[in-house]
């Protein structure tokens, strides 16, 4: 083997000290957004949108349940995002570990622009730390079979004398945890033992007979590609597949189900805590708003934007609920220290 | 041969220069492990120990509830799960061990016994695989398992899952994957021997009248031993603590030790029972390999 | 020797087909037309078109080429110096230094990925350097890499005669000018070895990447398995498609150097 040595020794140096300097370089580029958020739920042209108005670049991480975000919060990443998207429960968790930084509503002048409904929600008195993105529900989302009527109640899922084929569940704790309370007829804030113990067994049981768990969009997608009939997904991914797909169609099942709310927030170590208020700002924007529920297919919690959104959407009802459907929806609470029984519980169902 | 090490690059060294020596080659990569190996062990060892915080993270005071709980004693009453899983990773693991090694054998034979022209291009076929990255490998078994291809329907009439269904998430899909990605692990160790392997012993044995079992279990199994051993290790112990195929593969119908640890971390964000299994498990690991660095010391097992 | 009989060869046959039916099928579905799924819908090269102009696979890829590079080239510098310390010199606790050696080896990157995530996030508030992000995954990636170098590095000591070296200097080299023109480039191929097996660990990593990542350190790895998970796989199909190409170019031609270039010093 004949290698000239010392050449290929410097050959080598040079690589990698010129991969250091090309990792250097690139983070002293122009100014930067870390934006840390649910896969497809941003859409990529209000994001170039975004970097072309402010020259600057966006860097997006996706996360798949809002749980694990909190997680990497958590485990170091609290100093490295800006704009982060918690759900309503999950708002109260992070203003008690002092992880958000309280919005400066002077650079936030579309503050305007919320719904009445979102102007100082209870879980963010005054909009101190979080405005409105998105709301939605939980539900099924089923493929039509000829001669088959559309399942109507999570049944479907719990019940095997009346499936609706095969089926997949939703990799969120609360949220499918929350589905067996409500068959069973109890609230998704449950922190009763026996009720508890009885909604486990439900989705261990159903777990047997299922595709599996996914997020919501790779159930919507799983269904979609036709691996499964049936599966819960929030209320934007099952109004999207039905575009994709008009064999498909979203439900919120008669026990009632879920109903939320998502939040952008600035974490408190924010290193780009300026340009994440004008992120924040952009997104309250009326036409931004607009074109960014006409991507996620949820509820736009931006009053102005509705002047904006396409009449079919605003009177579809899988996207904004009827009156009478929302009174069987629940907000979900922060259970505090109870919040282990849920912990438990989901690791035992996965775990099963 | 202990005089032989004093002897370096043909020179008679000191004490102090040996050791300044080992410690200036050696030093640095101790350093580096003992740094990141040993404290980030250490530490998941202590917090193991620790409570966990209301919203997540860790407090005082010292407590033995993750383990307690990791023994069946939880929030909800005693339940045998822990303990449940903990034996299915192991019986997941020795199941593709021994899989890995029944298909292994005839492989490493086969190659072994082709003429030196095609020899190369077989092993390199079986190398092939072993650089491809795991994460492709399993995942493709989700396709090869969906519904209505002809793998899952020829399942299907041989009585395996419900027609018309995925073959996939299930024990059987998670198995077909360990045994697939594992199993070049296996075969290059297990060729190693079967090629530097005596085969006129056999023939002697055979000469004196023995059927084929016993030429196997006499003539030829002493020889491919440490191939074996260095097999079973490299398959068994990684297979055991295997996070990406069960969760691909196994749709949290069959977790193992490796996704427990996983949810911990993440979604339920329960620092000290994750640090708990996971020390569990690394005591498994290093008493499964001491166990092989015993028997492999009488038997040349790791390199 | 008798050549493998049609039992033999059927059996090895099976079990060629069972290795590379995931490899074949990732190839083919490259190719469906399908966005949604594993149904056959028609051929198409699109997916690929796509790639060019997928800015998230581009900066994965470019993130996965400068981890594996960076953590090997350190990898390898300690690693073969490790193993060469390790043959040469006789010094307290080398003989479990030798044993503890095969620990990162054999934990499941599970466990070491969680570790460095609670040291980090128990150091990372002292110091800066340490948030999780690139740096943290090339220390994390060094980590499990250093083992295989020194053991194959090691392997490849094992077998070279002191002669060589004691010949060097009886002609009167000194100790750094015989390292450097007899002992390096007799344990040359050792190293480079090791550092093809250590960068192939890092391409391979998962785990240890996702667990310690910050924002905008995605790589291949990481995002494979996020658009697995959300069912996403046609791009993805042809993203895999490239890397296993990569691997069997990089596997057949490795193979055919070390069978051209004649090592003159073969082990034993």
């Amino acid at each position: 083997m004949k290698i000239n040595t010392p050449l290929l020794n410097r050959h080598f140096c040079a690589v990698v000290f010129s991969a250091f300097l090309f990792a250097g370089a690139a983070q002293a580029e122009k100014s930067t957004l870390n934006l840390f958020i649910w896969s497809e739920y941003i859409d990529p042209q209000i994001v170039s949108a975004f970097e072309k108005q402010f020259d600057c670049k966006v860097n997006i991480d996706l996360y798949e349940d809002v749980d694990s975000m909190l997680a990497k919060i958590q485990g170091g990443g609290a100093g490295l995002y800006d704009v982060v998207v918690p759900s309503d429960n999950l708002v109260p968790v992070m203003m008690k570990q002092n992880l958000l930084a309280p919005l400066r509503h002077e650079n936030i002048p579309n503050l305007k622009n919320l719904g009445e409904k979102f102007v100082s929600p209870a879980y963010d008195s005054k909009n101190r730390f979080t405005v409105a993105y998105q709301w939605g529900t939980v539900g099924l989302l089923a493929r039509k079979t000829a001669g088959q009527p559309l399942p109507d109640s999570w049944a479907c899922i719990f019940d095997p004398a009346k499936s609706a084929g095969s089926f997949m569940l939703i990799d969120s704790v609360r949220d499918q945890v929350g589905a067996a309370l409500k068959y069973q007829g109890h609230s998704v804030n449950s922190i009763i033992p026996s009720e508890l113990k009885a909604a486990r067994d439900l989705c261990i049981a159903a777990k047997s007979r299922s595709v599996g768990f996914d997020g919501s969009v790779g159930v919507k997608n799983k269904i979609l590609a036709k691996t499964a009939q049936v599966g819960i997904v929030y209320s934007g991914e099952g109004v999207r597949a039905m575009v994709d797909d008009t064999n498909t169609t979203y439900i919120i099942p008669k026990e009632g189900s879920v109903i939320w709310v998502d939040n952008l927030a600035v974490l408190a170590k924010a290193p780009h805590r300026d340009l994440a208020e004008k992120f924040l700002n952009f997104i309250l924007d009326a036409r931004i708003g607009a074109q960014l529920s006409a991507y996620t297919q949820f509820a736009t919690p931006n009053q102005a934007a509705r002047a904006f959104i396409k009449p079919l959407d605003l009177e579809n009802h899988a996207i904004y609920p009827l009156p009478e459907v929302t009174d069987r929806l629940e907000f979900l609470n922060d259970l505090g220290f109870k919040l282990r029984l849920y912990d438990e519980v989901w690791t035992q169902i996965k775990t099963r | 041969m202990p005089e032989k090490r004093q002897m370096h690059l043909g020179q008679q060294l000191t004490r102090a220069g040996r050791w300044s020596r080992a410690g200036i080659t050696s030093g640095p990569a101790a350093l580096w492990l003992g740094i990141f190996l040993a404290l980030p062990l250490a530490a998941i060892l202590a917090i193991s120990f620790l409570t966990r915080g209301e919203y997540g993270g860790v407090e005082l005071p010292f407590t033995f509830d993750s383990y307690k709980r990791l023994a069946g004693f939880g929030e909800l009453g005693f339940d045998s799960l822990y303990p449940v899983v903990l034996g299915r990773s192991l019986a997941l693991g020795m199941a593709t061990a021994v899989l890995c090694l029944a298909a292994a054998l005839p492989l490493a034979f086969f190659i072994a016994r082709l003429s030196e022209k095609y020899k190369g291009a077989a092993l390199t076929l079986v190398v092939i695989p072993f650089w491809t990255n795991l994460l492709i490998r399993t995942y493709a078994w989700q396709i090869l398992f969906s519904p209505n291809r002809w793998l899952t329907v020829a399942a299907h009439s041989l009585g395996i899952g419900t027609a018309g269904e995925a073959l996939y998430p299930g024990t059987l899909a998670v198995l077909t994957g360990m045994v697939c990605d594992f199993l070049p692990f296996m075969v290059l160790p297990l060729y190693a021997s079967v090629e530097k392997m005596d085969w006129t012993l056999a023939e002697a044995a055979a000469d004196l009248g023995a059927d084929r079992w016993r030429v196997f279990r006499h003539a030829l199994l002493p020889q491919i031993w440490p191939g074996l051993g260095a097999g079973f290790i490299l398959v068994f112990l990684p297979a055991t603590g295997q996070f990406v195929i069960p969760d691909l593969l196994g749709g949290a119908k069959t977790a193992m030790l490796g996704n427990v640890i996983q949810q911990q971390f993440a979604s339920s964000r329960d620092w000290p029972f994750g640090s708990a299994i996971a020390a569990v498990a690394l005591l498994l690991v290093l008493v499964g390999l001491a166990i092989f660095q015993r028997k492999g010391s009488k038997h040349e097992v790791l390199p | 020797m008798r050549r493998p009989g049609w039992f033999l060869s059927a059996i090895a046959a099976g079990l060629y087909i069972f290795l590379y039916a995931p490899i074949v099928v990732i190839i083919v579905f490259s190719f469906n037309a399908a966005r949604f799924g594993t149904v056959w819908e028609g051929f198409t090269t699109k997916w690929y078109g796509a790639l060019l102009h997928d800015s998230a696979a581009l900066s994965a890829t470019k993130n996965t080429l400068l981890l594996a590079l960076v953590s090997t080239g350190i990898a390898t510098l300690l690693g073969s110096l490790l193993a060469f310390g390790l043959t040469r010199f006789d010094f307290p606790g080398r003989k479990i230094f030798d044993r503890v050696l095969y620990v990162p080896v054999f934990v499941p990157d599970i466990v070491l990925a969680t570790s460095l995530l609670l040291f980090y996030s128990l150091v990372g508030s002292f110091i800066p350097a340490l948030e999780l992000g690139m740096t943290t995954m090339i220390l994390g990636h060094v980590t499990f890499q250093i083992s295989f170098v020194a053991i194959v590095v090691r392997a490849r000591l094992a077998g070279l005669d002191p002669a060589l070296e004691e010949a060097a200097r009886d002609l009167g080299a000194g100790e750094w000018k015989t390292f450097l023109h007899v002992t390096l480039p007799l344990m040359l191929p050792g190293v480079l070895a090791g550092a093809m097996l250590a960068f192939t660990l890092s391409l391979d990593d998962f785990i240890v990447s996702f667990f310690t990542s910050g924002p905008g350190s995605t790589t291949l790895p990481i995002l494979i398995y996020s658009s697995v998970k959300r069912g996403l796989t046609p791009d993805i199909n042809a993203l895999a498609t490239l890397i296993i190409l990569i691997s069997v170019l990089a596997t057949v031609s490795l193979t055919w150097l070390q069978k051209n270039k004649q090592d003159p010093h073969p082990k034993k």
